[in-house]
């Protein structure tokens, strides 16, 4: 947290052992339970086993959660830590948690997830929160460590907390690693219609013609209504609406009269009073929304 | 794929029976770990699921090359978490060999294994305590054995009916696949507006005006309409809650 325990404080742990990752997770943590903060460990099944013992009987007082299945898509993964926060907030003015991260094998998804910690910082950044986001050096690449860096403002290796140097405003990460959205084509025109009902029942007949499941399809239903609410809010009404089906997925895209916005984190913001939720759920329910100006104007387009 | 990533159960299901045997090989990797071809398939499973719903078409690794990484992980962290050393307190070990005392006995006087509530009867400790204690000595199963104590690289006993146990297990991890969780967001609707969103909007159904689903409901259509409007402000809501910041904590 910030000096005053107010605002996120994202830091990182690089760690060669369990007994490296023990011994700086442990009394980060206790140092916090005492001070009547409230605690978290996010890890997988044998790591947080491992804690449990650790922490000994102070581990009553910790909210353990299974990291296992939880990172599939950053927008996923904010909202379900998000989930954990509000209701450890509930409990305790302020918290502390130690969270794994999980990279998964492919380079090419790996500026996705340092995408996802730059955004973290954004997402969470009014909550009164010390993270502590945690790596196992032996066997991770050189270019996660090296993204942890500049996500993180503060690193613990070794024996100290460093200021990262590297440390890259998250806004200039996220645009810098979000490739520009391609064009699609293949897309049928969908009438809007008179409002947001009529738009949910032609979308809904186009949802039905692809086969699409019944729950994947209130998913998109629910997404599509905020998108369109925003863009009859704040971008001057629709002016066209696209579906079809790219790279196997069911594709929407809805474009506003409006000249749209340039916000890399836009939907990443945890709900929060004066910033709209709009985008927040949308992303939650797709597997990407993007935002864009394209030639016939301000699009999202919307991958389910 | 994709439709299994986003949680399709049927496809699901066709995922999982397709890369099954794939998980059973690499199961077999871990077969001298001591834990259940069948709790190992499980995990293997969830790992599958995982990987399918992170799985990006547009990445240009095959689907298994990727997600045969997460299975390995899910089967590693299993094994890991169960096979653990375990640091007992001294009155945790006290009890454990309370425990030990009681089945013993047991095994003698009655020839079967005793339940936990007969050990937590003669043991005094709760069922829960018992299922704990006996949780933290996990022994090898038999079907790890090595056939001979000379050669270690001979077969396990479990090997030798490998294909009657892996078609059980199969068949078990299929079975269990309807009970994992799948993202749904009807549930957390009650049955009125679950029945007019899926009316409406015919998911699963034909498509129904308001006014139709109101006269089957015995309601006006601008009464089905508010239930519709309620049910999507609750979905929204649960999906948009926010941090009580700067409030007193209870």
């Amino acid at each position: 947290m910030s000096s005053d325990g107010t605002t996120l404080r994202h830091n990182a742990l690089v760690y060669d052992s369990a007994d490296e990752y023990l011994a700086r997770a442990v009394p980060f943590l206790k140092a916090g339970i005492e001070a009547g903060e409230g605690a978290v460990v996010a890890h997988t099944k044998p790591g947080l086993a491992m804690m449990r013992e650790a922490l000994g009987p102070e581990a009553a007082r910790v909210t353990f959660v299974d990291v296992s299945a939880a990172y599939t898509r950053p927008a996923r993964t904010l909202a379900a830590f998000h989930e954990v926060y509000v209701e450890q907030l509930r409990k305790t003015p302020t918290l502390r948690a130690v969270a794994d991260v999980q990279f998964g094998p492919d380079p090419d998804e790996w500026d996705l997830w340092t995408g996802y910690e730059a955004a973290f910082n954004r997402s969470f950044g009014h909550l009164p929160a010390w993270v502590l986001c945690s790596y196992d050096a032996n066997g991770t690449p050189d270019p996660i460590i090296e993204g942890v860096w500049k996500t993180h403002p503060e690193v613990v290796a070794g024996d100290s907390w460093n200021s990262s140097d590297r440390y890259e405003d998250p806004d200039q990460l996220l645009r810098r690693i979000t490739p520009a959205p391609p064009p699609l084509t293949g897309l049928r025109p969908v009438p809007f219609g008179s409002g947001a009902e009529e738009f949910r029942e032609r979308l809904a007949r186009e949802l039905a013609a692809d086969k699409i499941s019944e729950a994947r399809s209130l998913d998109l239903l629910l997404a599509a209504t905020e998108i369109a609410n925003n863009a009859m809010q704040h971008g001057g009404g629709i002016q066209e609406v696209r579906v079809g089906r790219a790279r196997g997925r069911f594709v929407c895209e809805i474009v506003d009269r409006g000249d749209g916005f340039d916000d890399p984190a836009a939907g990443y913001l945890a709900p929060r009073e004066g910033i709209g939720a709009g985008l927040w759920v949308a992303r939650q329910l797709t597997w990407s929304t993007e935002f864009f100006h394209s030639p016939t104007g301000f699009t999202t387009r919307i991958w389910l | 794929m994709i439709a299994a990533g986003c949680g399709d159960s049927d496809a699901c299901r066709k995922l999982v029976e397709a890369f099954l045997p794939a998980i059973g090989d690499l199961a077999r990797s871990f077969k001298n770990s001591r834990v259940e071809r069948l709790e190992l398939l499980q995990e293997g499973v969830a790992g599958l699921l995982v990987a399918a719903r992170r799985y990006d078409t547009t990445l240009n690794t095959p689907f298994w090359a990727y997600a045969a990484f997460w299975v390995r992980k899910a089967m590693q962290e299993l094994v890991a978490e169960l096979t653990r050393p375990v640091a007992l307190s001294d009155r945790a070990v006290r009890e454990l060999a309370q425990t030990r005392r009681a089945r013993s006995e047991h095994l003698q006087m009655h020839g079967v294994e005793p339940t936990t509530d007969e050990l937590s009867r003669a043991t005094g400790l709760t069922p829960a305590q018992v299922e704990r204690l006996q949780a933290t000595e996990r022994t090898p199963r038999s079907t790890q054995e090595q056939l001979t104590d000379r050669d270690e690289g001979t077969d396990t006993i479990g090997d030798t009916i490998v294909d009657l146990t892996a078609e059980y297990a199969y068949q078990q991890v299929l079975d269990a696949i309807e009970i994992r969780d799948v993202h749904n967001l009807t549930e957390q609707l009650d049955e009125r507006e679950r029945i007019v969103i899926r009316a409406h909007y015919g998911l699963g159904q034909d498509a129904q005006t308001l006014s139709a689903i109101g006269a089957g409901l015995g309601l006006t259509a601008e009464r089905a309409r508010q239930i519709e409007a309620g049910a999507l402000s609750k979905l929204r809501a649960a999906l948009s809650q926010s941090a009580p910041v700067g409030e007193a904590a209870t």
